[in-house]
């Protein structure tokens, strides 16, 4: 296959899934599940092939696979397709979640299966289009149409309360990409409209320190006041601190695939935002600001493991982890060092397997129990002797529990120790305190752990059954990952370095 | 001079045809009985004739502009453009028209007749070159609003829309008057034809009479389109009238106004001067208010025709937010505006109507569980909705997009963030919508007799444009961009 070629397969493959699932009739819900499954295959070994041709030597884009056609000319606007080492490991896990959400959903959606997998394939379809995107036009139209399958996915599969939890979702997020779009357009025209106005590359690299701006009668730094709105539209999607209530919701009420899409990717997405655009086009303010983030960073640690303690919900348990665990994603780039950058982009991957595996899991006792309860609210517990009665499932779930919490030989040990090592000089007081929150995370998670699986066996937990092959088959990639890359990061580490290098000596320069 | 007068009238083709058209259609309506077949007559004459306008615009579009019947109308590429939307929007309105309960069976050939009637005056105003002709068309489109607004004679809210209306129109157009006199006044023509040199030399003094008077003539073309202060009428009228009536009030008038308001702008304020600083002001400060006094009272709202007025409100005045930059730059989002609100208005009006039909109201209720018994039509409706709010890949998005990017870039960037908050709130209640018919679980199974397979066509076809401007919008953003006015 043509390397030219290779992107846009990877792009449109998730569309024309969705289009044959529409064009499937409504009642065979078996040749629905099969097309998508057929898909997401083909995507994520399309994005094994391109793993296999990535040119780990080769910092930014890769030259070989670059795709630009223009769009709408007039404003210099591009299909602009790339990808780097940043971009690949998101990639990736997108192409591999995806897929195993299609298992997970096998059997667990019963209500309207051709729209759930219809959307399902179109959310694929954007979230590579956001990961993809070089082209800021483009980048936000994927970046926006993105709120319309989660919207209907949280909004009619989703829990009891899933319209207050769809609605704030589309709300918060569309608020954070609104501002964005204020800058993307105060940027084209900060460029003078030239080709690469849109040109997210060409746009990098600190061209607009010196420039200023008129705001309500102030005179403000551009650059500034800009990497202040595409902080909050990016911020509100990891979600940092005080962007970050509307997660809670949109993760329980959404049903298990969703919550481990949103957490294992869309979630990276605002990651993602800075590394490709906030960072590399304002390197002054970002660097102005490092300190601030790594604070909010910190206060993501530690809030959201208190949080995550104090839940009885598992679900919203393993949410405010999510909160806690994008956290040192945040302190890994606020450190801007190679090592602080490099575990950020690691802990985006790690924290995707490893979350992913954590909403799996409760997915599939939430099958067996319907309910999600630690402690009930009459005081009494909702599980209690899980081990003993489901040898399989506790396995799998201690497997994905360590990997959360970070223990050694488990893929999430390896990135948080990255993102200390590179923080520790610059932010000695804010390692130390975040240091906390791994104990914190350790304990919560141990907690749950003991109060679900540990103790008197609860009676009806006796009728629960094992996990089934389907099961099993969807969660064993993801151990061996966690695992692998527990002892064997190199692979990833790899393909990022090249490019995480570059980013980290263009903010030196600052 | 006179040989002259009607040299050009090959020009003004289009509106001949309307004006025929008319004539003929009350000469159908009162030679036969009223029965099923005149009203299948009437509807294929207008038809026919308004097909026959739309393609004798079209030819107008790339002959070169120029000004007809001594200066008093022009007939350039914009004016043009809106005229074709016009049309377009005043077809669907009579189709929908004969397919809507509400207007009542004896009345449903002369709601044609006044909707082509109206048309004609939304016409001349979009080509007025002076403001005799401005106001002519101002009246012309008024009075027979007026009368359709009162449809529903049985009506108690029909018929206060309708006082309402003349009531409101009659001040505000007596205002405008009086506004017209005194630029009159100081410039000492009617003529909009050759203003720009005298515009420059204006003294202090007469720079303080005309900004007022300018203001005065706003109020007669802000109550049209109905911007903030001037908007009170409109959600009742809009709630009151019927469904049909609505679309065309929430098109006609509206892109008619705007069309005035580009072509007054462009013509006396184009160049640099003292008025132009305060008309830029007052047109920020409205546009303002405007989206936001439309948004924030949307929101409350339980019939569905209201928070549609209300959300209109707050797209004219995103319109006018983009004649802060006064260039053809300005004008070229505007159009495109224009040209993406008529469809998605369309579209929110039929689906509306439809249903309103079926229940008997247009509560927010009635939309309830939707997609399980006309998934198509909740898609649509939803796409629309989206797109109202500025959701890409849909046509609204690119629309407020361009309108963004005027204001940036004229630096304007505070109306900007206003812009895109309001764009913000104004998702709460279109996502209201999308959410009671899709997420919602449906009360009834009762079909709808409104979405037969033709309906269902029709409003997928309107949603087409829908879609594809959001996505390849070049070829149409070249329309808007060629949309120029005739400056003499």
């Amino acid at each position: 296959m043509h390397g030219l070629d290779l992107l846009s397969w990877i792009l449109w493959m998730p569309f024309i899934g969705m289009i044959g699932v529409l064009l499937l009739p409504k009642a065979s819900e078996k040749a629905i599940k099969t097309w998508s499954l057929i898909n997401t295959v083909i995507t994520f070994l399309l994005t094994v092939v391109l793993y296999m041709k990535f040119d780990t030597t080769q910092a930014g884009m890769q030259n070989a696979f670059n795709v630009k056609i223009p769009w709408i000319s007039q404003f210099h606007i591009f299909y602009a397709l790339g990808v780097d080492g940043i971009s690949m490991p998101m990639i990736i896990l997108t192409g591999l979640l995806f897929m195993l959400c299609i298992l997970s959903s096998w059997t667990q959606i019963k209500k309207s299966i051709k729209g759930y997998f219809a959307l399902l394939l179109l959310l694929q379809f954007t979230v590579f289009g956001v990961f993809l995107a070089l082209d800021f036009f483009l980048f936000y139209v994927f970046w926006e149409v993105m709120l319309l399958p989660m919207f209907f996915l949280i909004g009619v599969w989703g829990g009891e309360n899933r319209e207050y939890a769809a609605v704030k979702f589309f709300l918060y997020t569309f608020f954070g990409s609104i501002l964005m779009l204020v800058g993307i357009v105060a940027l084209y025209f900060a460029t003078g409209q030239s080709e690469d106005s849109f040109n997210i590359l060409a746009l990098s690299g600190g061209k607009f320190t010196q420039n200023t701006l008129m705001l309500f009668g102030h005179s403000l730094s551009f650059s500034k006041l800009f990497f202040i709105f595409m902080f909050i539209g990016f911020a509100i999607k990891v979600p940092v601190f005080p962007f970050h209530t509307w997660l809670p919701h949109a993760h329980v009420q959404a049903p298990t695939a969703i919550s481990v899409i949103l957490a294992g990717v869309l979630l990276k997405m605002g990651t993602y935002g800075f590394l490709r655009i906030a960072f590399p086009i304002f390197p002054d303010s970002a660097k102005y600001f490092a300190e601030a983030i790594a604070w909010l960073g910190l206060i993501n640690v530690i809030y959201g493991a208190l949080c995550a303690m104090a839940q009885t919900d598992v679900k919203k348990l393993i949410a405010y982890s999510s909160v806690s665990h994008m956290g040192f994603v945040m302190l890994g780039l606020a450190s801007m060092t190679i090592q602080g950058v490099n575990g950020a982009v690691l802990q985006m991957f790690n924290h995707g397997t490893s979350t992913a595996m954590m909403f799996f899991l409760i997915g599939i006792i939430y099958e067996r129990s319907h309910h999600r309860w630690i402690v009930r609210p009459d005081g009494t517990y909702g599980f209690g002797g899980l081990y003993t009665q489901l040898p399989v499932y506790s396995i799998v779930f201690i497997i994905g529990m360590f990997a959360s919490m970070g223990l050694p030989g488990m893929s999430g040990f390896i990135s948080e120790a990255l993102i200390f090592i590179g923080m520790y000089e610059k932010y000695t007081t804010i390692t130390v305190l975040a240091l906390f929150g791994l104990l914190i995370g350790a304990a919560y998670l141990l907690w749950m752990f003991k109060r679900m699986f540990f103790g008197e066996v609860n009676p009806s937990v006796k009728d629960y059954t094992d996990m089934t092959t389907l099961e099993i088959t969807y969660m064993v990639p993801l151990c061996i990952i966690v695992i692998w890359f527990g002892i064997f990061p190199s692979p990833i580490l790899n393909i990022m370095k090249a490019s995480v290098g570059q980013l980290v000596s263009l903010l030196a320069t600052f | 001079m006179h040989l002259n007068y009607l040299a050009n009238i090959s020009r003004y083709i289009p509106e001949l045809i309307l004006v025929v058209l008319m004539i003929g259609l009350i000469l159908i309506e009162t030679t036969y009985d009223e029965d099923q077949k005149n009203k299948k007559y009437i509807f294929i004459t207008a038809t026919i004739g308004l097909v026959l306008a739309l393609a004798a615009l079209l030819a107008n579009l790339t002959v070169k502009s120029e000004a007809i019947f001594s200066n008093a109308v022009v007939i350039d590429p914009f004016s043009t453009t809106m005229k074709i939307m016009m049309v377009i929007g005043t077809f669907f309105s009579i189709y929908l028209s004969r397919i809507s309960k509400e207007i009542y069976e004896t009345l449903k050939t002369e709601y044609a007749i006044m909707a082509v009637g109206i048309l004609i005056g939304g016409m001349l105003l979009a080509s007025a070159n002076n403001m005799l002709t401005l106001y002519i068309g101002i009246e012309t489109l008024s009075i027979l609003s007026y009368v359709m607004a009162s449809f529903k004679k049985n009506s108690e809210q029909s018929s206060e829309a309708g006082l309402k209306y003349a009531l409101y129109g009659g001040i505000s157009t007596g205002l405008m008057l009086f506004g017209m006199s005194h630029i009159f006044g100081v410039l000492g023509t009617i003529q909009f034809a050759g203003l720009a040199p005298k515009l420059q030399q204006l003294t202090t003094a007469q720079s303080l009479i005309l900004m007022p008077s300018f203001i005065l003539f706003f109020v007669g073309i802000g109550y049209k389109i109905a911007t903030v202060p001037f908007h009170m009428w409109a959600p009742d009228v809009y709630e009151g009238s019927p469904t049909p009536v609505t679309t065309l009030f929430a098109i006609v008038p509206k892109l008619a106004g705007i069309s005035v308001l580009i072509r007054v702008t462009m013509i006396f304020f184009s160049a640099k001067s003292l008025i132009r600083i305060e008309w830029v002001g007052m047109i920020m400060a409205i546009a303002a208010l405007t989206m936001t006094v439309g948004n924030v009272t949307a929101i409350g709202q339980k019939s569905v025709k209201r928070m549609l007025a209300y959300s209109s409100i707050s797209h004219a005045g995103i319109m006018v937010a983009g004649l802060v930059m006064v260039n053809e730059i300005g004008i070229r989002a505007v159009v495109f505006y224009g040209i993406t609100y008529v469809f998605m208005t369309l579209v929110a009006f039929y689906i509306t109507s439809i249903v309103q039909d079926e229940h008997g109201n247009d509560h927010f209720e009635r939309f309830t569980g939707l997609a399980y018994r006309y998934p198509l039509m909740a898609i649509t409706m939803s796409i629309v909705m989206f797109s109202l709010t500025g959701v890409p890949p849909f046509a609204g998005f690119v629309a407020k997009f361009n309108i963004l990017t005027t204001l940036i870039d004229s630096r304007n960037f505070s109306l900007a963030i206003i812009l895109g908050l309001n764009s913000v709130v104004s998702a709460y209640y279109y996502l209201k919508i999308v959410r009671l018919m899709t997420l919602k679980q449906q009360e009834t199974n009762d079909s709808i007799k409104g979405f037969g397979f033709l309906n269902q066509l029709i409003i997928v076809g309107l949603t087409l444009p829908v879609i594809v401007l959001g996505v390849f919008w070049e070829n149409i953003f070249s329309l808007a961009n060629s949309a120029k006015i005739f400056l003499q």
